[in-house]
């Protein structure tokens, strides 16, 4: 550690400029961030009066976080339900679907692959229309499932294209002695495929996660009931009020954002070395 | 010879096949019908119901003529035009990072980079919304603050805009002539923590030695930008150049939320895939808006073919 200390500190100096400019941006970055948090604790006349700095914290005014706690944990149910199940049924048969291409050229395989990498080309929103008619006629309308059924559709391209690369890298006398031993191919797929590629698999879900968490255009246009709604509905709906109670309404926000800040502190490491590194290789 | 071993292989891997199968079975449910179902549909007047009537080119007649799409198009195009110039904060921003001498810190940093993440894109949405309200937003408070509204409303005389007065709420969202400006203002200073982390990726195969040599040719710090890092990271901006170009043709969601299903006021944020959206679940017309679908399908094909063409991205 001692040789490092007087470079830390020449690297200080040289580089401040930049530690700057840097900064400057990040803080500008975390700006909206900044915001949302002070005025959370805020009524709209605390916040008219003074909008930039924060209350006196003994003014705080915490029913606001209870007004947004009961008014998002219902949405964030949802959310996860949503989020979750779609994320780890899409991972799950991306897997075996990566395994399939990776493994064996079976007949067909060609043509199966091709129809896949096809849908590369197809935007998912242009769609939208046909599938709220399909959903309705398939009688999904106004239900969750519909949500994560199109979500773990919508991710199988890019994780089987992601995987298969992967798998396909993964050394062949491990599968070859797997097979020697009688070990069926789901066997295979357990004990090689999922323990050797942990990382490519956690930034995949992250990214799915992610996706699903942030969609608002499917659940807006499927969702109808209020205890149905997820988070983007949900707030959506709370934007629309005519008397906006800032701070409530900022509370809500910084409570929609909990469940993903507990999912980064789990997950930072791997997210900004696995999207640095590995993932983009693809 | 190779069949017989082929169809040898079948019959012993067959099985196999199932594992592909509710990849397949989802893909096509949810992405191939749904396609299939727009092409055949952009041909009849559908309002979403049991009938429905083929009328042949009409709804892509329709298209040619409809101001609102045409206008709609050229909006988007100023928009991707926007959202280039938005590229260059994350690349500066990467290069930055990646020239700091102390691993430590290009770790701290990428990490705060990456905290914005937490917090879902609708909120981050609804935020910029929020800063841009008239009468209590950041955006006004801050202009009022540092006394640069002065300034605007001393151009507006001085070019005639009357966009800007000096006792009025500017309104962001409200006035016309400031959807466009108040669209390439959001979310400034436009980092992508995920564009940053990329191009960072890229950076990352310049060893030190490489800018110690160019030091010593007396390199200035613009000239490692573009003989050093840009070449390195030009695959990697490629990349984000197409994700963005795609998505920004396809996207409607921003426009939706920070505006509304007709674009704003004097429609001027309206999008073709926001005018898509409208059609089919404010008009009911699900036929026309399955046609706009198919106009804009075919826009992006081409756009994603001269990429391939013209713009390769090597592995």
């Amino acid at each position: 550690m001692s040789p490092a200390a007087p470079t830390l500190t020449s690297a200080w100096r040289r580089d401040w400029p930049k530690h700057l400019l840097i900064l400057s941006f990040i803080l500008i970055e975390l700006f909206p961030l900044y915001m949302m948090f002070q005025v959370s604790f805020k009524d709209n006349a605390t916040f008219i009066r003074q909008p930039w700095l924060p209350a006196n914290p003994l003014a705080w005014h915490w029913e606001n976080w209870s007004f947004a706690f009961h008014l998002i944990l219902p949405y964030i149910a949802n959310t996860v339900f949503v989020a979750v199940t779609g994320t780890v049924c899409s991972l799950f048969l991306a897997i075996l679907g990566a395994y399939f291409f990776a493994r064996h050229k079976l007949p067909f395989s060609g043509l199966l692959w091709a129809a896949f990498l096809a849908l590369m080309l197809m935007p998912g929103v242009v769609n939208i229309t046909p599938l709220f008619m399909l959903l309705k006629s398939l009688k999904l309308l106004n239900t969750l499932w519909a949500l994560v059924l199109v979500g773990i559709a919508g991710g199988q391209v890019f994780n089987i294209f992601v995987l298969r690369n992967f798998i396909e890298d993964l050394p062949r006398d491990l599968f070859e002695a797997a097979e020697m031993d009688g070990a069926s191919h789901l066997q295979q797929v357990i004990n090689i495929v999922i323990p050797m590629s942990g990382p490519i698999i956690g930034t995949l879900a992250i990214l799915s996660f992610l996706g699903m968490w942030n969609d608002f255009l499917l659940p807006l246009i499927v969702l109808r009931d209020q205890d149905l709604f997820t988070l983007g509905v949900g707030l959506i709906y709370l934007d629309g009020e005519y008397v906006k109670q800032w701070g409530q309404i900022m509370a809500a926000y910084f409570v929609a954002s909990i469940p993903l800040i507990v999912v980064f502190l789990f997950t930072m490491r791997l997210f900004v070395r696995g999207l640095s590194a590995g993932a983009i290789k693809g | 010879m190779a069949a017989s071993l082929s169809r040898q292989k079948l019959l012993r891997e067959w099985k196999l096949y199932l594992f592909v199968l509710p990849s397949l079975a989802l893909v096509l449910t949810f992405a191939y019908f749904p396609a299939a179902s727009a092409v055949y549909h952009s041909f009849f007047e559908w309002a979403g119901g049991d009938t429905k009537q083929l009328i042949g080119w009409d709804n892509f007649r329709r298209a040619a003529h409809d101001q609102v799409l045409i206008e709609a198009f050229f909006t988007v195009s100023v928009l991707i035009v926007f959202n280039l110039f938005k590229m260059i904060p994350s690349i500066l921003l990467a290069v930055l990072i990646h020239r700091l001498r102390s691993d430590r810190w290009q770790y701290v940093y990428r990490v705060l980079l990456v905290v914005p993440m937490i917090v879902p894109g609708l909120v981050t949405l609804f935020i910029w919304k929020f800063f841009f309200d008239p009468n209590l937003g950041v955006l006004n408070g801050l202009l009022d603050f540092t006394g640069l509204k002065g300034g605007l409303v001393w151009l507006d005389q001085a070019l005639g805009w009357g966009v800007f007065y000096a006792n009025v709420p500017i309104g962001w969202l409200s006035q016309p002539e400031l959807i466009l400006p108040s669209l390439f203002l959001w979310g400034f200073p436009w980092i992508g923590a995920v564009g940053v982390l990329i191009f960072l990726a890229g950076l990352q195969s310049i060893g030190q030695d490489v800018y110690e040599a160019a030091e010593l040719d007396g390199v200035g710090p613009l000239g490692k930008f573009l003989y050093i890092e840009l070449p390195l990271i030009l695959t990697q901006v490629r990349l984000m150049l197409v994700l963005l170009i795609v998505g920004t043709l396809g996207g409607y969601g921003l426009q939706l939320q920070l505006l509304n299903e007709y674009g704003g006021p004097g429609g001027r944020g309206m999008v073709p895939g926001l005018w898509m959206y409208n059609r089919a679940f404010y008009a009911g017309e699900f036929g026309y808006a399955c046609a706009i679908g198919m106009i804009l399908f075919a826009f992006i094909l081409v756009l994603t073919f001269v990429n391939n063409r013209y713009v390769r991205i090597e592995k």
